[in-house]
This record gives structure tokens, sequence and C-alpha cells, in this order.
């Protein structure tokens, strides 16, 4: 199945889009990294307090119960957040050939959404963290963060509303998805826990919150940005547009059943475990949907995934997403969630959600947007492949360590005469490994801001022809193949 | 690579570009809806698999454990707080409670209505309260002590050789259980049995009490007492203190 080239009126189409997006995807993309590097630096030294846990004993400010807690805020608002919402901005516009409009609104609401955040971080710096996982900060954050978040999201829904296709593209409906579910959750959650849950409904609750971040939120992004990048690099539509649609409704009627098997055995009503898990199964139909979709199109692609960088994280991402689902899917049936709760397991997960398959999709996004939006090429391909190889080979380093430690934990702790001491004493050889982890993430993090950086004041590489991540693409024959990796 | 002027020449249909176009627009692809592909074998028996799984999850808590969406069932059959034996721990070695010592316990919480009066010591307070220590009310036989309990005293009781002039509330708002849980707590604490007598009384036995006094009204006087003998005891079955089961009638 082919599809005609574009006209040179589609082209220029595309570049005035792009000149539009220009100046609020790039504010959103580079403080999103900025706030990467300093979530990786966090995640790094809180690591480092669980090898070695009389380190700064004497600094309050330096323990884990503050630095754990900033680090996911930064890693989750900071940078998730802000990069979700470039990755959305460029592709609503570019998806529904519109010239983005309100972008000084955006780049102002960006900087409050900066400043909130680096609000919530230090008040939890301070000592007023509240110990409720993602929902750290003094409760007179989220307000300012939802009203922020809806100043700037509200604005895709006229986009999409005067979309110039005859039909709506897969990643429109996820993208939609992700702008009108996170305001939902993130308000349902904030409000039950604020007033009016009982203690233990909160705790279930801030686990859906967790959940449905993942799944509503991060996941719907991840994969808008999955059907468009893979059908852009390989020149191939995507296989079936009616299973890609079958996948997000799947997606969008059982995420916000997930969550509440965390708790498992706790003190909640027994079915509201029970169908959270099941539902955590079942999700797994979208990722079967979503895998059969991609399959075909990446077929016989190995030149592909050698050279594009666009490509390679994208799909490094969504096989991180297969992995996530079914770990997700696992330890929320009784059988092995009884023994993997409370422990290293869980938080190992959480980051295979945000760091493996959201960020290394968004990774990829940013590789194929930037030098769309700067009119320039990425500097150097080697340090992209830095970032590549650094960057996966710590986050599977971590979740592995994070996942075998849980393990080792979780069973610890089921043995009722064992000391609770011993748990961690058993475990503690795998946070070195988490500690190894965050140490070459924030390295291949700080390659990344680097190089973002210098796409950021106008020191791209103005020559023609993309940046891959080995320099030369090979004979003069593939010159032709070339043209589409980035 | 491509000089400016071919760059932006459009191959397809040779028209050319006033727009200088950046390289990175230029070799992008274009983008379709999508096919219309069909679905594999392998990835529909793959959601067959995940169906039955799932459904077995659902059809553990709704069906087998008999719990539906009820919202006072807290525990799943398959989820076992306990460790298995197969992690090292063993389950069902969990300690035994000899059933007197529960009883006496019990018997010490429903005692906390009597200490305003009779101390938690059971000495009660001299010339004001009657004690319970050396008391012959509480020594005795226990068809007084249940007639005592149901429906209280009142006016002048002699006590271990002294008059006491108060009023004892009825205590037959609390069940036949709290009843003989508490009268066996003050008989084992604070009386000296006779031997051979463990001071035991049931809630069969209390039951028996309400039979037969439940018709009086009003508090007991001490001559009303006094036409009650002395060591009559309830009728009920003895029970054996380790596991709390009737051992022949008694």
């Amino acid at each position: 199945m082919t599809v005609p080239k574009p006209t040179v009126e589609e082209m220029q189409e595309r570049a005035a889009i792009d000149r539009s997006a220009r100046y609020p995807v790039l504010f959103f993309f580079t403080s999103a990294a900025a706030w990467l590097f300093v979530a990786t630096i966090l995640g790094f030294f809180s690591s480092l307090k669980l090898c070695v846990p009389s380190l700064f004993d004497s600094c309050p400010f330096l323990g884990y119960g503050r630095l754990f807690p900033m680090h996911m805020i930064a890693l989750v608002y900071g940078w998730a957040m802000q990069a979700g919402i470039g990755v959305m901005l460029w592709l609503m516009a570019r998806l529904t050939k519109n010239e983005l409009r309100y972008g000084t609104t955006m780049i102002v609401m960006g900087h409050l959404w900066n400043f909130i955040i680096s609000l919530a971080v230090l008040s939890v710096w301070a000592g007023y963290g509240r110990s409720i996982p993602l929902l750290d900060f003094p409760v007179w954050v989220w307000p300012m963060m939802a009203l922020t978040y809806a100043l700037i999201v509200v604005w895709l829904i006229p986009m999409f509303r005067s979309r110039r296709n005859s039909y709506v593209y897969v990643s429109e409906m996820y993208l939609v998805g992700a702008a009108v579910w996170f305001p939902w959750i993130f308000v349902a959650a904030n409000l039950l826990i604020n007033k009016g849950a009982s203690p233990v409904m909160g705790a279930g609750t801030d686990a859906w919150y967790i959940s449905n971040l993942i799944y509503f939120w991060m996941g719907p992004i991840a994969l808008a940005v999955a059907y468009y990048i893979i059908p852009k690099i390989t020149a191939r539509p995507i296989y079936s547009y009616p299973l890609a649609q079958a996948g997000f409704w799947i997606l969008a009627v059982l995420a916000g059943w997930t969550g509440f098997s965390r708790y498992m055995g706790g003190p909640l009503p027994a079915w509201i475990p029970a169908v959270s898990g099941a539902a955590s199964i079942f999700i797994l139909l979208a990722v079967v949907a979503t895998v059969a979709n991609f399959l075909p199109s990446l077929k016989g692609q190995t030149k592909l995934w050698e050279y594009s960088p666009s490509l390679r994280f994208t799909v490094m991402g969504m096989l991180m997403f297969v992995v996530y689902a079914v770990l997700a899917a696992l330890s929320s049936t009784f059988t092995f969630g009884k023994d993997l709760q409370f422990s290293h397991f869980q938080i190992g997960l959480d980051t295979l959600a945000f760091y493996g398959f959201f960020s290394m999709t968004v990774f990829g996004a940013i590789y194929f947007i930037v030098p769309r939006i700067t009119n320039a090429e990425w500097p150097s391909g080697s340090r992209i492949r830095t970032h590549f190889w650094f960057s996966t080979y710590g986050i599977i380093t971590m979740v592995v360590c994070m996942l075998v430690g849980g393990i080792a934990q979780g069973g610890d702790m089921a043995q009722w005469d064992r000391d609770f001491s011993t748990s961690f004493v058993n475990s503690s050889a795998y946070m070195v490994g988490r500690c190894i982890a965050w140490g070459l993430i924030s390295f291949s993090n700080f390659a990344f801001l680097y190089q973002l950086g210098l796409m950021f004041v106008g020191k791209g590489r103005k020559t023609d022809g993309p940046t891959l991540i080995h320099s030369e693409p090979g004979a003069a024959a593939d010159a032709r193949a070339a043209a589409g990796l980035s | 690579m491509d000089s400016p002027e071919e760059k932006n020449i459009d191959y397809e249909t040779g028209t050319v570009s006033a727009v200088d176009l950046h390289d990175s627009v230029r070799r992008e692809n274009p983008l379709d809806k999508g096919g219309q592909g069909r679905i594999g074998m392998a990835a529909v028996v793959i959601c067959c698999f995940i169906l039955i799984i799932g459904g077995g999850q659902i059809f553990q808590t709704f069906v087998a454990n008999g719990s539906g969406f009820s919202s006072n069932i807290y525990l799943t059959k398959d989820y076992q707080p306990m460790p298995r034996p197969s992690l090292g721990g063993d389950a069902a070695e969990k300690e035994q409670v000899a059933w007197i010592e529960d009883w006496m316990s019990d018997g010490k919480k429903v005692y906390n209505n009597c200490i305003a009066c009779h101390q938690a010591s059971g000495l009660g307070i001299p010339g004001q309260f009657p004690p319970l220590v050396g008391s012959e009310w509480v020594d005795g036989g226990t068809k007084r002590l249940g007639a005592i309990m149901l429906h209280g005293i009142n006016g002048p009781l002699k006590v271990g050789g002294q008059t006491y002039n108060q009023l004892m509330p009825p205590w037959n708002n609390l069940s036949d259980e709290k009843l003989a849980q508490v009268v066996t707590y003050v008989r084992r604490s604070f009386g000296s049995l006779p031997e051979g007598e463990d001071g035991v009384v049931t809630t069969e036995m209390m039951k028996a009490a309400r039979d037969e006094f439940g018709a009086h009204t009003g508090p007991y006087t001490e001559a009303e007492l006094l036409a009650i003998p002395a060591d009559a005891n309830l009728s009920g079955a003895k029970v054996d203190l380790e596991t709390g089961d009737p051992v022949g009638g008694g």
C-alpha cells in the first residue's frame, strides 16, 4: 500500500505549522529536559541513600524521605508532563493540519507550570511533603496545577474540532483522550484524598491515580507518538485502522478500573482489588492490538532501526510498554501480587513506566520534532547513540534490580517468623544496582540536555540530511531510503 | 547534498516552490489513515488466554468466594495473608490459648462496669461499698449470685459481719454470656472457692438463672436473698477449661 508523495503546497503547509508551534513546543521540551536532568540526579542520590543509609545523616534535607518524593515529582510533573504537553501540541497541530494558536498563552502558562512545580519540589524539600506517592506536595499546590494544565491543553479541543482530514487518525484519538482524562483523574484523586475519603480509601485512591496516570495519560501519549512515528519513518501506513481503534477503546474502558490491586488483602472490600486486577489483565488486549499493528510495519526494517534515532527510541519505548503491561498484570493477580506488594517491585514497575516506556517513546518524538521546528539538524549522532544506550542499559539495570530485589524483599516480608530488617538487608545488594543505573541514566540525559540546549540556542547543524545514529547510511543506493529516517 | 535550487523542486510534479523548505520537511514521508489488515491467528489465541485468565480472577471473587459486589467482605479466598509453608513459614502453628483464659479476660472487660463501687481489687470501699473478696455471697452457691446480678440489691445487707446500706443496680440488660463471664471472673479472682470447684459459670447456667428469677420485679432485699439456699448452684453442664466444651451433667 503506497501513499502519493506530498505536493510542494503540502510541504509548505507543514513548514508553516512547524513554524507556528516552534516557540511553545521548544519551550516545553527544553524545560522538561532540564527537569529530567534534575530528576535523574535526585534519583541517583535517593538511591545512594538506600545503599549507604548513614550518608548525610545529620542533614534532614538529604534524607530519603525528601529526596525520593522530590525525584518523583520532578520526573513526573517536571519532565513527563511538560514533554508530553509539547508532544501533544505539535502532534495535534500536524495531524489536524491547523497552525498552533495561543502560543504566547501556552508559554506564559508553561512558565507558571514550572514555577508551581518548583514550589512543589521546594516545599517537599523543606519538609512539607505528605507521603502520598506522586501527590506529595502540599494541598494548595494541586488546584493551581489543574488550572494551569487546563489552560494549556484546552486549546487542543478547538484544534481537534476544526481538523481538516476526512478521518480521525488514531493518534488524534489518543491525544484527545490524554488531554481530557488527566484533569479528571488528577482532580478526582486529589478531591478524594484531601476531602472525605477514609485513609484506607485514600491509599487505594492514590494507587488508582498512579495506575491511571500511566494508562490514561502516559500510555495514550506514548501510543499517539508510536502511531505517528512508526508509519512516518517506515513509510508504511498502520496495518489495521479498526484494530488500532479497538485498542484505543479497550484502554479507554478498562484503564479507570486498574490500580486498587496494589492494596490487595488490605481493608478494602474484596471485589475492588479483584476487579482492578482483572482489568489490569484485560488491558493486555489493548497491548496485543498495538503489537499486532506495529509488527507488520516493523518487519524487516533492521536498517531503519540501525540508523533512525526516532524509530529506535520509539520502538524501544513500545517494547518496554509491553513489558510493563505484562508485569503490571502479573503483579495484580493474587497469586503473584501478595508476595510483591509493598516491595521495591512496585517502585521498579512505576519507574519502568515513567522512564522506560513513556520517556523513551517521547525521546523518539523529540528527535523527530525538534529538527522540524528549529530548521536545523541534531549536532551529533554519536551523542544520540550515547543517550540511547546509556538510557536503555540504565533503565534495564534499574528495572531488573528493582524487580528481582523486590521479589527477594516481598518474599522475606511474607514470612512472619523472619525479622523485618532481613527483608532490607537481603535486598540491599540490588539497591547498589539501582544507584548505578540512575548514574547511567543521569549521564545519558546530560548528553540529551546538552544537545537539546544547542538546538534551543540555534547551534544545530545547518546542512542538509538527517542526523543519524551512525554517521553514514552506507552506499549511495541507500541514500533515497535514508530520506525518511528522521 | 542538494543545491538550494534543486531543493525546492518537487520531483513528482516538476513544479518549483518559491519558498525555501527545510530538508526535514521535504524528506518526511506522508501519513495515511491506515489499512484494513487482518488479525493473525496468534493474536486471537493470545487474546483468548488473556480473557480466560482475567475471567478466572473475576470468577474466583464473585462466584467461588461468593462475595459479589458486597462492601463488607474483605477477604478473598485466593489471597492468603498468612505465609504459606512453601515459603518456610508454618501457617497452622497458631499458639493455642485455653478457653478459660479468653473467658476470664472477657469477664475482666465486663467487670469494668463494677469497679466504681467494688474497685478493681474487689475490696470495695470500707463502710460504703461491700467487698467481693471474702464475701459469703460470692463464695457460696451460684444461684444467689445469679439472682443478685439480674436484679441488684436494695437496703441493708450483711457482708463479712458488717452491714452496708446501699443500692446495687440490676444488670439484666447485659447478655447471658457477658453476665456469665463477669461472674466467673469475680468468683475465680476474688472468691475463696471450695476444693474441686472451678468457679466457672457458663452462658447456659446464666440462662437458667434468667429463667428462674426473670419474673422477679425490683431489686432484692436481704430477706429475699436469704430465702434462696446458700449452697444452691445454677443448673448447667460443667465445662472443660481447655476447650470450653461441656463435660457431662452437673
